[in-house]
């Protein structure tokens, strides 16, 4: 059975991940924590915490809230900054067999290429995820991800930084996700991850308050699967590039869903929370869902669940005319 | 850290809204020390999502190796659902999670400090310490005589002393109150309760210039209890940004109340 997949197949060295099921940024740390756990070279691969230029303490409490088959969460991008990361923590990632893929944002486009310039050629760092959910303070506070020319210059300042694979995560929250993954591709982006979290909140009734200190938070969990698993299906339909999976992912057959939408690979993040063992849940799935179903490569199941792929939809128009 | 499913050995109310739930879970019984807690899946599809963190309230002897005893305060839809299970049931959980207390070798008397279901913890720490021949008094605070953990439950050799919100029984106040009489005897203090009386105990312990170790076990909202998510991050005072569910929950309370 093969599970391999490529995410950076434009790539000379491509970014090969040895079956399609990685952990979502901010959901497993820095993956030390789970050495002890699981066998975590088990994986495809890990997403760092998301990971900024200086360290960052993080939001006021409370930072989660349980919502229906969900959570929300603002955390805030509590973290080491990206100098501790290379000195304490790619060292340990260089002696694994899993490949970790660095979670980066920055208040600027300029933060955005240092964090690039920082971690090219760093042993232990096999490509950069673009967290391009959080705003642009040199566009007054908008979100890269909510808009093309915003999304498509902080992917260019990138790859012009690094000769890593560059994976762009986008927004669920927009009203056309599609032409903003396009954007993203004509600027060079090798991957894009659909997607980050959906805005939301909760409110406590009893102290009259919304529950969680920032007011507004990301909505994960189960609960998404619906809504990122369409998005991914629309931008399937748009970008040739390689698309990651990330929403709600609990399940094997939840994975081979988004595989059928049009996606490469999926991320875990969530699901981890309820069941520590929930990466390798997935994994074993998808191996069962394969075995089951006499399914020998698992890049046969991506984008299978697609109508009638566009290309062959015109071969046989021209056949018939 | 373990991931179990585990057998429901007996579930039984013990006072005003707690129950005491025992399960048989050797593998992590056996790792686990007092002030650990565990996370338990409080149903078994995706709502409730999260896992909620409960303290290992009590280790005992059974026929299939050592059971874990849990104590909890039935408080929303994850612990009436743990309240509402019976024997032959199962749960699934993970742990022990976290530090728990640590007694220093020259300690022989402990003050032991709970607010409400904060008792949870210390009363396995009471168990193991007197079998230890240390000397132990247990002050216990909660809103009234119904609220407040039975006396017969503990060790003989415990001392409790007890408050109530509102003089039902014991010392008619917040149990902090107690703390000049009882804290110049004791060797090191041992604490779990809410965040208030954690913060109500830095004054009467600074007035009595009380300079040995305080211990506390802190809360906070959790999504993993194992580190990965950073939802239960506390700012300490000499250490920077910890993680409550992995750094602690155990922590010295001037590090953390000013
Ligand atoms: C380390 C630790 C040890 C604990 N030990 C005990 C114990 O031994 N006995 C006991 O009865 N309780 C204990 N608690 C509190 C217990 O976790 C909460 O009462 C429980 O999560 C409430 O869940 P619920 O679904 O009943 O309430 P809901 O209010 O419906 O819960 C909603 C969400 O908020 C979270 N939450 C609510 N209250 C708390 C709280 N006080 N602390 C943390 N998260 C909370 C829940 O986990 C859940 O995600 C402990 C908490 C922590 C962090
Ligand atoms: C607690 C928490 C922290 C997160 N932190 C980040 C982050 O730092 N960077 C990022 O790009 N996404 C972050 N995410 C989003 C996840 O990586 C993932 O895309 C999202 O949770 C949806 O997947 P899920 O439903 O499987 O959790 C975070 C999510 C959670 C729940
Ligand atoms: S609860 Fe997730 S880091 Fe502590």
């Amino acid at each position: 059975m093969r599970l391999s997949v490529d995410l950076a197949p434009q790539r000379k060295f491509g970014l090969t991940l040895i079956n399609p099921v990685m952990t979502a940024s901010g959901t497993f740390s820095n993956g030390i924590e789970y050495r002890k756990v699981f066998d975590t070279d088990r994986l495809g691969g890990i997403v760092s915490k998301g990971t900024t230029l200086r360290p960052r303490k993080g939001n006021a409490q409370f930072r989660t809230a349980e919502t229906a088959a969900g959570m929300l969460n603002s955390i805030g991008f509590q973290n080491i900054g990206v100098r501790a990361l290379v000195e304490q923590v790619a060292p340990v990632w260089a002696s694994w067999r899993v490949p970790v893929a660095v979670n980066i944002l920055g208040d600027t486009p300029g933060e955005y290429a240092e964090l690039a310039r920082t971690l090219d050629g760093v042993p232990g760092v096999a490509a950069l995820e673009l967290n391009i959910s959080c705003p642009n303070l040199e566009l007054g506070g908008m979100e890269y991800g909510v808009d093309c020319d915003a999304a498509a210059e902080v992917t260019a300042v990138c790859l012009r930084a690094t000769q890593l694979p560059v994976i762009v995560k986008l927004t669920p929250n927009v009203t056309d996700i599609a032409s903003i993954a396009r954007a993203v591709e004509s600027a060079g982006a090798d991957a894009v991850c659909v997607a980050n979290t959906l805005l939301g909140m909760a409110i406590d009734t009893h102290t009259r308050r919304p529950v969680l200190g920032r007011g507004f938070g990301g909505l994960s969990g189960p609960a998404v699967k619906p809504v990122i698993l369409r998005q991914v299906y629309q931008v399937a339909g748009a970008v040739a590039i390689p698309i990651i999976a990330s929403g709600g992912v609990m399940t094997g057959q939840d994975a081979v869903e988004y595989l059928m939408a049009g996606a490469t690979a999926v991320q875990v993040g969530t699901a981890t929370f309820t069941n520590p063992l929930a990466p390798l849940t997935v994994l074993n799935g998808l191996e069962r869902w394969m075995q089951d179903s006499g399914e020998e490569d698992v890049r046969n199941l991506v984008g299978a669940a697609r109508s009638i792929p566009a290309a062959t939809h015109r071969l046989r128009t021209a056949a018939g005319s | 850290m373990k991931q179990v499913t585990a057998r429901v050995l007996e579930c039984r109310s013990l006072y005003r809204d707690t129950f005491v739930l025992w399960l048989e879970a050797p593998e992590i019984a056996r790792r686990a020390r007092p002030g650990q807690f565990v996370m338990l899946r409080c149903g078994e599809g995706y709502d409730p999502l999260l896992p909620r963190a409960l303290s290992i309230y009590r280790v005992r002897d059974g026929d299939g190796g050592p059971e874990l005893g849990l104590l909890l305060e039935v408080v929303g839809r994850g612990t009436d659902w743990l309240s509402r299970r019976v024997a032959g049931d199962t749960v699934a959980l993970f742990g022990p999670l976290g530090h728990g207390f640590t007694v220093r070798s020259a300690s022989t008397n402990l003050l032991l400090v709970g607010g409400g279901i904060g008792v949870a913890p210390l009363v396995w720490l009471a168990d193991e310490e007197v079998a230890r021949g240390r000397s132990i008094t247990l002050l216990l605070g909660a809103r009234s005589a119904a609220y407040l953990y039975p006396a017969l439950l503990l060790p003989p050799e415990v001392e409790l002393v007890t408050a109530t919100d509102d003089g039902s029984a014991g010392h008619h106040g917040f149990v902090t109150q107690l703390l000049p009489r009882f804290a110049p005897w004791s060797d090191q203090i041992f604490a779990c309760g809410p965040a208030p009386m954690f913060q109500a105990m830095t004054a009467p312990l600074r007035a009595v210039q009380y300079r040995k170790s305080c211990q506390v076990l802190l809360e906070q909202r959790m999504a993993c209890g194992t580190g990965i998510c950073y939802s239960c991050a506390v700012e300490t005072r000499r250490h920077g940004m910890k993680l409550i569910c992995k750094d602690g929950p155990r922590f010295e309370l001037r590090d953390v109340y000013a």
